[in-house]
């Protein structure tokens, strides 16, 4: 399996000096990570840049009144945002107003506070037109722009990314892994191929840090389990690089995604005390 | 006849049901894992003279322990403590060599919960190894986990499928069955039953933690049992069901081991391979009972509906709960209804002995309906040597009983409850994958 295709190639035109992100790390975070924890800056300035740009553009169809390229660019769009979830969701205001679903609220769908991509998705799919849906698209692009402003003035806490990958397994394992997360549209698995991909940046950019302290049959399981997660989506993909709908998960592979997610959970909760990080 | 020593016209199983249980109690002194308790004499498939489905008493201790080695699993003819838990597993395991290792590790788990012993501590930045809810040292509290495989799990995979259990099946829609596809079937079973509820969770939990890679919880359902503090004279009486009646009175005597190999053991006779004998078939229920509408019915038609008085569990014509009803001075019916639930589920007519059956139910109750009604009913748990002539044939000649006005089967399914464990150095469903390497060794 060739991973780097998995792995965003090249930095973006961010010129982000290595004394500058140095500066903006926690002052605590051992010498080790100092390198991995830049990298995985970059990683997220890449991405939600690149959220930014698409939701431009998906926020552009849907005031145009184009239902059919909305629907094409909603999944897309959303890649960026799940692959970071564990930064983006430390502003838990723009993450609630970003991606929240329908059952966070007492009256589902029918709730006026009910916004961002899930609100979109709604219109989208379940009303079949982009009626109403203006304003929940600015809104989506005020919110979009402002987590990526914020995030580029954070120090990133090392517990918090360290963290991250096992945060994103608990993510699929508890709500995802069930398709409850785009359930109008059926786009999981670019939700979960995100995700997986987010934890698998976090772990590669770990592993010479966990050569040093860690066995290599610790290693090999984790690498072991994301390519067997990879080889299990890569049956899903389509001709055009995306997935097909979550309904065509057949039941075992289903089951076989839910215990490497649970298993990836396991191991990587263990990444933090290995780090030796509280 | 005497309590609770179940009359089947031609046996002569005689339990007794006032010795106090033969339990071990272990000393927590000190010991710091499970094998540091030591060698136990009891076997796991031994009762303690109490029958399966007594209540329980309420003087139970956490330290009391079911042995785990035996020639049977645990949790099958050992009294019923007073709280369960049954779930159902998917099973991700390709491979003969999977399967080995999940079931090892399964064993491991499983020895070391029911047995007791205390947790390690590991470095306080990791996660911590046990959940925690029974403390640093875990008590056994009469915990046993007995381990059943679903039909799906053979006839999924291709080593497995020509040694499946000659009669286990998936679980079929009976007539007044109304199945949540949510809550039936699964690869693998594990019933847990302990004397506080809160064991049976960490248990479940240790095994959910331990076995990420092999195991995805399908569906579970939690269940107890009325407690009832020993009465002076030592009499033990049924626990009752949701519906008020006492259940288990007719059970086939638990104590008496010829019969139990007869109808709850596999054994030599019953063409079953090799590999199956000393397990058994389990049936597994979720039955919701219309509780708010059976309190609206008259007592008599409720007694009617069981063929049982409701305050005592006689049957009629009887005065205590151990009497036997005589049907061939009743053909009509005109006591016993032809049609009541135990006149149905057993006619005691000498082939009805074919069709004797094990319950160990629990009784569940689950919160509110969308009705706004009671979410209540019986966690039916049944085993037998032979599950069309056992679960199946009983549940036929039940189909269309006047007790289905108040009850809904809503889950459950069908398992084959692996043989027990001789000793330490063998492990759960040994000679099943022994049996697979056999088959593949080329001639
Ligand atoms: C909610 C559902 C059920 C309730 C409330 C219920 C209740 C009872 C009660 C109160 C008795 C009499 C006492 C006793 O011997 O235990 C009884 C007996 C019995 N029940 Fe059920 N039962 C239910 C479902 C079933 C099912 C599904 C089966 C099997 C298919 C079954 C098989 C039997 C048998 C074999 C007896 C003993 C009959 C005898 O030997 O006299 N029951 N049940």
């Amino acid at each position: 399996m060739n991973f780097t295709r998995h792995l965003r190639a090249g930095a973006l035109a961010f010129a982000l000096s290595t004394t500058a992100l140095t500066g903006a790390m926690a002052q605590d975070a051992s010498l080790d990570l100092v390198e991995p924890l830049a990298q995985y800056k970059i990683y997220v300035a890449e991405n939600t840049a690149e959220l930014v740009k698409d939701t431009e553009a998906f926020v552009k169809a849907i005031k145009d009144g184009d239902v059919e390229k909305a629907k094409e660019l909603f999944a897309p769009t959303r890649t960026s945002y799940e692959a970071v979830e564990p930064i983006a969701e430390l502003f838990s205001d723009l993450d609630v107003s970003i991606d929240a679903r329908a059952d966070d609220y007492e009256k589902g769908e029918e709730d006026p506070t009910f916004t961002g991509f899930h609100r979109l998705e709604y219109g989208l799919w379940e009303e079949g037109s982009t009626e109403g849906l203006d304003e929940y698209a600015d809104q989506l692009m005020e919110d979009v722009k402002e987590l990526n402003s914020r995030i580029n003035e954070l120090t990133f806490p090392p517990e918090t990314v360290v963290g991250g990958a096992a945060a994103l397994m608990e993510e699929v394992a508890a709500t995802k892994i069930s398709g409850e997360e785009d359930r109008y549209s059926r786009t999981d698995l670019w939700d979960f191929k995100a995700n997986f991909d987010g934890a698998y940046k976090i772990f590669d950019l770990l592993k010479p840090v966990l050569e040093e302290k860690d066995s290599e049959e610790f290693l090999k399981t984790v690498q072991g389990n994301f390519d067997d997660v990879y080889e299990v989506l890569e049956e899903y993909e389509t001709d055009e690089g995306g997935y097909v709908s979550y309904t065509k998960l057949s039941d075992e592979d289903r089951n076989l995604l839910s215990t490497k997610v649970n298993t990836l959970a396991e191991d990587l909760s263990t990444l933090r005390g290995k780090l030796g990080l509280g | 006849m005497t309590d609770k020593t179940k009359d089947n016209g031609n046996h002569s199983g005689f339990g007794c049901p006032f010795t106090s249980r033969r339990q071990v109690l272990f000393g927590l002194g000190g010991a710091g894992s499970a094998l540091a308790f030591g060698a136990f004499p009891a076997r796991a498939e031994e009762g303690d003279g109490h029958q399966v489905t007594d209540a329980p008493t309420g003087l139970n201790s956490t330290l009391e322990r079911v042995p785990f080695y035996g020639k049977h699993q645990a949790g099958i003819v050992t009294p019923r403590p007073a709280t369960g838990i049954m779930a159902a597993f998917d099973v991700v395991a390709r491979t003969p060599e999977d399967l080995e290792t999940m079931l090892r590790k399964l064993t491991e788990r499983i020895v070391f919960l029911t047995q007791g012993g205390e947790v390690p501590e590991l470095d306080p930045k990791l996660p911590p190894p046990d959940s925690g809810i029974l403390g640093p040292v875990v008590a056994p509290d009469n915990l046993t986990i007995t381990v059943g495989l679903g039909a799906s799990l053979f006839e999924r995979r291709e080593f497995l499928t020509p040694l499946k259990p000659r009669t286990l099946q998936r679980m079929t829609q009976f007539p007044n069955d109304a199945l949540d596809a949510e809550r039936c079937h699964g690869d693998l079973s594990l019933q847990f039953c302990a004397n506080l509820q809160d064991t049976n969770i960490h248990a479940l939990r240790d095994i959910v933690k331990n076995l990420p890679e092999y195991l995805v919880l399908r569906w579970m359902q939690e269940g107890d049992v009325p407690v009832i503090p020993p009465k002076p004279d030592g009499e033990t009486e049924s626990a009752r069901n949701f519906l008020g009646f006492r259940d288990g009175s007719a059970n086939p005597d638990s104590n008496d081991g010829i019969l139990m190999q007869k109808v709850v053991w596999v054994g030599e006779g019953d063409g079953e391979p090799q590999w199956a004998h000393g397990g058994t078939y389990q049936a597994v229920r979720i039955i919701r009972n219309f509780v708010e509408r059976w309190d609206r019915t008259p007592l008599k038609e409720q007694e009617e509906i069981f063929g049982r008085k409701k305050d005592s569990g006689a049957p009629f014509g009887g005065t205590r709960e151990s009497d036997v009803p005589d049907y061939t001075r009743d053909p009509q019916g005109e006591l016993t209804p032809l049609d009541a639930h135990i006149r149905l589920a057993n006619p005691r007519t000498p082939e009805a002995d074919d069709n004797l059956i094990l319950r160990r139910p629990f009784n569940y109750s689950n919160g509110v309906t969308k009705s706004g009604q009671l979410d209540q009913g019986l966690l039916f748990i049944a085993y037998q040597a032979d599950l069309e002539k056992g679960f199946i044939a009983v549940q036929t000649k039940l189909n269309g009983e006047p007790l289905e006005e108040y009850i809904k089967p809503v889950g459950g399914g069908y398992f084959f409850v692996l043989p027990g464990v001789s000793g330490p150095d063998r492990y759960l469903g040994q000679d099943l994958i022994e049996a697979v390497s056999t088959a593949d060794t080329p001639i």
